[in-house]
This record gives structure tokens, sequence and C-alpha cells, in this order.
């Protein structure tokens, strides 16, 4: 499960906060009592991470509706 | 859900049941599958499938007298069809089945006689690797011939003999043709079974010393029991009351005999029963559990022949060899009896080829998986619980209630997706919160008079789908109903609970309607009118101590509203399925429609039989494309505009491109129904929008009262309609997009793209976090590029923390309504 979504951070994009260009961060997700490290684009200061539309209607959607149905 | 509820469903699916030839057959034949294979030109196969339930099939389909003819559904027609025929070709032209034997057990079984019953038990008992002597005057099984009359050789016996000899069965000849001697007490203490082959008339049964006057074969077991006991063809056995144990005959088993009927397939019969007990016998296991199957009977099938045709009886040239062709052709004139009476009209239970009991079974399975992917949750998710399975068998199974059970369990025990029902819920909530509830007396009066009830006036419950979709015609509704009911009528308007209930929460739903209880008790119990059908159904099922009436009775006792319409074409009529049994409203409906000229015709499917739109049970929300499924069973067959009087119905529809009204677009037109008809359907945003509007509207319309200024920042916000079919796709409101642009103008946005100057912002207002990418325009406004949603929490997303209705099985939020 870990590094599922990993995947190249959309071009372009700075925090809006911190203006750092984004970079793989590793963060911990979780859903229905399941958590797991991914690697995400996001912010090397500040830490946040961008979930683009891509991913969030794609794989994610994936392992959302697999963990429901656990 | 206990066991005992699955059993009950169960017991009312007769999808397993055999058809009548089968159930009626002494060795219980597969004869639709033989008649199929045989149709199908597939002979081996065939033969394959008779062979499992005939013995020395070769001989015995030669013999089969075919008792299923009599009871074919096809005799009502013309002649039941002719399955000697197609055993006869299976036996003449597909391959034998090699016989496997399992490995040798120290039991022997002695046989007494070689007639065709005693070759039967033989048979079967060495395929269990018992051996089985069979003890017969010479020649073995020569008085078969004679009987036959022709229909075997002495070849086909031969082949018979020759199988049995293969197998180890042993036959002990007497070149004197004389029986063995010897009294039955000795055959029972060497032998621990006896059967006594009674069809063999050469076999003098005198030498065993042994009366067997007023001893008949138990149906069954085979097993001697006093006479006058159940004919053949009753399940069961008897008791043990006065049994073989009892009398010393442990061990003996009859052939047939009287009351067994004569022919040859009953003698198949009686060796098969026997060569089973003798079975169980050897392995200690109880003669007579469990074996109902093995009883011919009437099965509990149920066949709708409505579309069967009578097609002439295959007579063959040649009738000891019909050629394929002909037994092709006498296949196919086998009806294939079957139940399907639920399935043709259901999306859901024509999905994965199955029927009400398997999916029972697979629900019940899901429900109590301890470990590992509940594979049918999608599945219960997606029964709109309309009832017309249940209207359509026989028994009555109906699949929405077995649902709801299993919905409740999956709620309870914790397992039910969240996403499946949260925005049904949360939109449930929204109905009954300040934003879009209330609850007014009839217009300059107050509570307390009028005739509705005993004089405690009425007030109308419009629904919180009609009063969202077309706020202004409730308007006039409301407007009609207080000009003419005396003393006028009140306006309630919020959600029932309906989308609570369907999604398996007991507790909202009791929460929802202990909260409508109060109301109305606080405005002295007025008789509720009632719009919308599954408002009915919630009232009467939660609700009972609430005087309710449906709005079209009380339509069609008043005077028909002036500037009705009626277009210019005859419409379909779609009664909605949640009124399937509210035949006054149907007549009501119909009365009213035609006192304005309004020219319809009535589907197919209508009535108690109508079709479900998608939007019961919540599908859509679970499986918008099965909720499609369900509403395309209703347009497909439609030539014309739908008049639908459910308006979730009527906006189903439309969002497929069909013409559709509800009846209350005509009594009280806003523009032509011509025109109306084509209007797109509300999306969900929409949808909110129309209720907030409703109750400004009503508030200040109708009752003068100022509307509070609303909140918000005040952004201008802009968003594509091709952006806004995405979002309604998903499930995201223009509320949450707008949610997320004032967070992020408050605290600035997530993430900036210098080259495009795009941004983007989220925020977690409860389980599901909204992401918009926007532009700022340079008059300030801003113009949404995309939205999309996830559920998975990913840390340092900006949210409020709200707890969301799914994730809590009793939260409801409401007030605002008095």
């Amino acid at each position: 499960m870990a590094h599922a979504f990993t995947k190249a951070g959309p071009e372009g994009w700075s925090c809006g906060k911190c203006g750092k260009k984004l970079a793989p961060v590793s963060v911990n997700v979780e859903y229905m009592g399941s958590s797991f490290f991914v690697e995400l684009p996001g912010c090397p200061d500040c830490g946040k991470t961008l979930i683009d539309q891509e991913l969030a209607g794609g794989k994610m959607l994936e392992v959302e509706k697999l963990l429901e149905d656990k | 859900m206990e066991l005992k509820i699955l059993e009950q469903f169960e017991s009312l699916c007769t999808r397993e049941a055999p058809p009548a030839c089968q159930s009626w057959c002494p060795v219980q034949v597969e004869a639709g599958a033989v008649a199929s294979l045989v149709a199908a030109g597939k002979t081996d196969e065939a033969r394959k499938t008779l062979e499992r339930h005939m013995p020395l099939a070769s001989l015995c389909a030669r013999l089969c007298e075919g008792p299923c003819r009599a009871k074919c559904l096809r005799s009502g027609y013309d002649a039941g069809v002719n399955l000697p025929l197609l055993e006869l070709h299976a036996v003449l032209r597909g391959r034998q089945t090699k016989p496997y034997p399992m490995p040798p057990t120290p039991h022997s079984a002695a046989l007494l006689g070689s007639g065709l019953s005693a070759l039967v038990a033989a048979y079967n008992l060495a395929l269990k690797g018992h051996k089985a002597v069979v003890f017969s005057p010479a020649p073995i099984g020569g008085r078969l011939l004679a009987a036959a009359g022709g229909r075997i050789t002495e070849e086909i016996l031969a082949e018979a003999l020759d199988t049995l000899a293969k197998l180890r069965v042993e036959f002990v000849g007497t070149p004197s043709e004389k029986p063995v001697p010897g009294p039955l007490a000795d055959w029972l203490k060497d032998y621990k079974a006896v059967f006594l082959s009674l069809d063999d008339p050469a076999y003098d049964f005198s030498v065993l010393g042994f009366d067997l006057t007023g001893l008949v074969p138990d149906p069954v077991t085979r097993e001697p029991v006093p006479g006058g006991a159940d004919g053949p063809g009753d399940a069961g056995g008897s008791d043990d009351a006065g049994g073989p144990e009892g009398a010393g005959l442990g061990g003996l088993f009859l052939g047939p005999r009287s009351p067994d009927p004569p022919g040859f397939v009953w003698a198949m019969s009686a060796g098969k029963k026997a060569a089973a007990s003798m079975d169980r016998l050897f392995q200690g296991v109880s003669p007579k559990s469990a074996r109902d199957r093995e009883a011919s009977g009437p099965t509990r099938l149920a066949v709708d022949l409505k579309d069967a045709a009578p097609v002439p009886e295959v007579v063959p040239a040649d009738p000891e060899s019909p050629t394929p062709e002909e037994a092709a052709r006498e296949a196919k004139r086998c009806l294939g009896c079957s139940c399907v009476s639920c399935l043709p009209n259901c999306p859901l239970l024509r999905s994965r080829k199955g029927y009400p009991k398997k999916y029972a079974r697979e629900f019940y399975n899901n429900i109590i998986t301890a470990f590992g992917i509940r594979h049918s949750n999608r599945h219960i998710n997606s029964c709109a619980e309309c009832g017309l399975c249940g209207q359509l068998c026989p028994n009555g199974a109906d699949m929405g209630k077995f649902v709801a059970l299993a919905r409740r369990d999956m709620v309870s025990g914790n397992h039910m997706p969240v996403s499946a029902h949260e925005f049904a819920l949360e939109d449930q909530v929204f109905s009954n919160s300040e934003e879009a509830a209330f609850i007014r007396p009839a217009p300059g009066r107050d509570w307390g008079h009028g005739d509705g009830g005993g004089g405690r006036g009425h007030v109308l419950f419009p629904g919180c789908q009609l009063a969202g979709s077309s706020p202004e015609t409730v308007l006039a509704l409301h407007a009609h109903l207080n000009a003419c009911l005396p003393g006028g009528a009140g306006l309630w308007a919020g959600c029932c609970g309906a989308p609570g209930r369907w999604s398996g929460r007991p507790r909202l739903t009791s929460l929802t309607a202990g909260e409508i209880r109060s109301v109305w008790l606080e405005c002295g119990s007025p008789r509720v009118i009632l719009a919308c059908p599954s408002c009915v159904l919630f009232f009467q099922a939660e609700l009972p101590e609430i005087d309710i009436i449906g709005l079209w009775p009380v339509l069609d006792g008043l005077p028909t509203p002036g500037g009705h319409m009626a277009a210019g074409v005859p419409l379909v009529l779609h009664d909605p399925c949640s009124a399937r049994l509210d035949a006054s409203g149907q007549d009501a409906v119909r009365s009213v429609l035609g006192k304005i000229g309004q020219k319809f015709v009535e589907p197919l499917m209508t009535r108690r039989l109508t079709l479900c739109c998608g939007r019961g049970g919540l599908v859509g929300e679970a499986n918008p494309a099965m909720a499609d499924e369900y509403a395309r069973e209703r347009t497909k067959d439609s030539a014309g505009p739908i008049v639908a009087w459910c308006s979730v119905c009527r906006d189903r529809f439309r969002s497929l491109g069909h013409e559709a009204l509800h009846p209350l677009d005509l009594l009280f037109p806003r523009a032509r129904p011509e025109e109306l008809m084509k209007s797109p359907p509300p999306g969900i945003s929409a949808s909110r929008e129309g209720r907030r509007y409703f109750k400004r509207l009503a508030l200040e319309k109708t009752y003068g009262e100022r509307a509070e200024k609303e909140d918000g920042v005040g952004l201008k916000i802009d968003i594509p309609g091709s952006v806004l079919r995405d979002m309604e796709g998903r499930r995201i409101l223009m509320t949450d997009v707008a949610a997320v642009l004032e967070n992020a103008a408050k605290n600035g946005p997530a993430f900036v793209n210098q080259e495009t100057g795009r941004r983007i912002a989220n925020l977690r207002p409860r389980q599901v976090t909204f992401w918009v990418e926007y532009e700022e325009r340079t008059d300030g406004s801003l113009l949404v590029c995309r939205a999309w949603c996830h559920r998975m929490d990913v840390p340092g997303t900006p949210g409020e923390g709200e707890e969301s209705p799914a994730s809590s099985e009793g939260f409801a939020r409401g007030g605002g309504r008095v």
C-alpha cells in the first residue's frame, strides 16, 4: 500500500504560504481506520500536500472504495 | 441478521425448485437439462446428465415409461415433451460416461432375484464400493427381456450385465432355476443388507419361509413397514413405530411392490432408493434424514406460461432410432420451466444473472463476513426497495424488505460504506435546517381552526424534492388549497426522513419522525396533506398517529383550478413506485387528469406493477449507473412524454433526456406543457437553492414576512456549465465551492501557479476534502476552473471538523420549523 499514490508533482505549482516549489513529501494518509505512508507533491517547508484531480478521482477513489468494503 | 430470516426469505423464492417433469420423475432425471442439451446438439452432455440420475442408462432409458409426460406443463397446450424419445436419442448417440467406483469397502449386500430393481441397486452399491451379490435363477435378468416386450434386446441386457461385472458385482446363478434356499433370518445373519427384487417373477420368495403379507415398502427408504403406509411419491417415510428393527427385519429392503405403481421406472426408483438406504446402513447414517428430494411429487416452482404456444409433437420415422434432427425438434418443445417472474423488469436482479434466493444468500454472507472484502456492499445499496419483485413473485418474496434489513445490519455493524448515502443524509439535514424548513398555519389564521381532522385544520407538506424543484408551482398549489378548503391550509416545508430510512439508520429515522411528531403536536395536530408518495409511505410506517391524506384525493374533491392546461399529445402515465399500493391516489390522479382534458395512456407496467425511477432506496447515491437503468425501464417503452405524479420521477426521466411533466405542472402551469416537459431537471445545487428559494418566496409572498439577510463574504464566483456538470457527478455543491473560496479569501490559497496565475484552495468541512482550482479576474471575481474532492484524510488540510451524519447513525439536525 505504501507509495501507492506516488507521482511526479504537477508543474509550476508552489506553496501559497511559503512560496516553495512543490517536491515529493512523505505523508501519513488515513481512511476508515487504515493509515499508510505515501509520497505526494507538497511544500518542502510546511509539508502542505496537493492531491490533484486525477489522483483524487482515480487511484485514491479506488482505494477509498476498497477500504469502505473491508 | 439471524439465519432464520434468511431461511424464511429463501423459502419464498422457488427459483431453485425443480420443474414438474423432474419433481415427478421417480428417479429425479433432470429432464429440462437433458432436453436443453439435446436441443443444442450436445448429445454427450445430455447422456452424462441422464446418467447422473438414471443408472445403467443404456438399459433403463429404453425401459422408462416417461411418467413426466403427463406432468409436463406443455401437456396443457398439446402433448408433454416426449422425454423417453430424448433419453433414447442420448443413449443411442451420446458417449457413455465411464463409471468410477469408490474404493472397495468391507460391506456387502445380498440381492435376491434379478429384476430391474436388483440390477439398478447392484450398480449403485458397486459405485459406492460395496460388494453386491445377486442371487438369481439363471438366466440373470432373463425375465426382463420378455417383460420389456421388445424394447430391449439381448445385446442391450448383456451390455448392462457386462457393466455390472466390471464393477465387481457378483452373480450367483442357480442352474436348477430354483432360488437359493434358506430362511430370511439366515440371509440377514450372513449379510448386513438384503434386498428382495420383488419384480423378478422367477424368484419364489416363499423359500425364505417368511410371510410378506401386510408389509409394504417405505416409499423412500424401501424398508418393510406395516401395510397402509403412505403410497409412493410421498416424502419422508414412516416413523419407526412397528418399523423393521422392531420386527427383527433390520437390514431388509423391498423392491417394487404395491402400492408402487407398475412400471419399469418405479422398479428403477425402488432399486436406487434401496441402494441409498443400504449405503446409509453401512455408513451408520440415518436412513431417513434429508431424503426429501428423492420423493416424487408436486413442485413448488412457479412458472408463468403466458408466452407459450402450441407446437405439435415430433413423431420420428423410426421410433427405435430417432434422427438427431427429430430429437432436437422434440427437445425444443420443452418450455424450459423456470421461475423468472421478478427478473424481466428489475435491472438489479438481472445484473448478476441471479435471482432473489441467490442474492439473499450473498447478502447474508456479506453481512456475516468477519474479515476480508464485503463484495456485495454495492449490490445491496443498488436495490431501489421499490417492491416490484414482491408484487410479481407468486409467494411475495420482496428483495427490498430483505435489503432493508441487510442495510440496517451493515450500519449497526459499522460496515456501511460512508460514501454510499452521506450526501442524501446531508440533504435531509439541510431540508430540515433553518435554511429550508418552516411551518405556518393557514395565512391569516392560527392553528386549531378549520375542518380537517375534526376541526384541527389542514397543512400541506409538499416534500423536500417537490418544493426544491417546483417552488412556484407548490406555492400556487398551496394557494388553491388554502382558498378551497374550509379553514384554509397551512404550509410545512421539510423532509419526512425517507433518506434516513432507506439508508438503514433506524435511530436517525426515529429521531426525524420524533421531530416531525413534536412539530405536528405543537401546531394542534392538523390533518397533513402529503404531496409526495414517499412521504406517505414514511408517515404510514413511522408516524401512524398523524392524520394524513394524499394530495390527489384532496384535489379530486375540490374544484379544478382555473388556468389549467393540457398537453396536446397523450402522456404516458407513470405511477410512482411508492404509490403502487395506493389505489385511491392512482384513481384520483386519473380522475383529475380526465377533468382537465389531459389524454393519457397506461403503460404495460402500471399501478400495482409500476416501475421505479431509480431514486428509491437511494440507488442513485451508491450506484448512479444502476439508477439510470431503473429509469430506462420506464423510458424505453414510453412512446410519448411521461406524466409522473412524483417530482423525483419526473426529474429522473428528464435527466435521461425524456420529456416529462408532473400533473401539478398542468394544474398550475408556469408555461406551456410542451415547453415545461423539456425543462432540464435541477441539479443538486439548484435543488438546494430551490428549497431555500421556496422558503423565502413562501414567507415573503404568502405570509408577508421579511426574509433574513444572507450571510457571506460577498465573493463573486463564476462556475462554467462544464465544471458544474463535473461537480454534480461528484456530489460537489456550489456552496461547497463557495466555502473553499471563502476560506481561501481569509487565509490565502494553498497553492499558486506563477506561470498561469491560477490558484488552488482546499477545505475539509466534514469527511470530504474539497479542492478548487480558480483564477482571480481583474474585476475581483473568481472563475472556477476545476473542482474535485476525496474522502481520504491527508494531514494539513484546513477543516471545520464537523461530524458527518453518515458517520453517526443518530445524528440529526433540524430546528427552525416553527
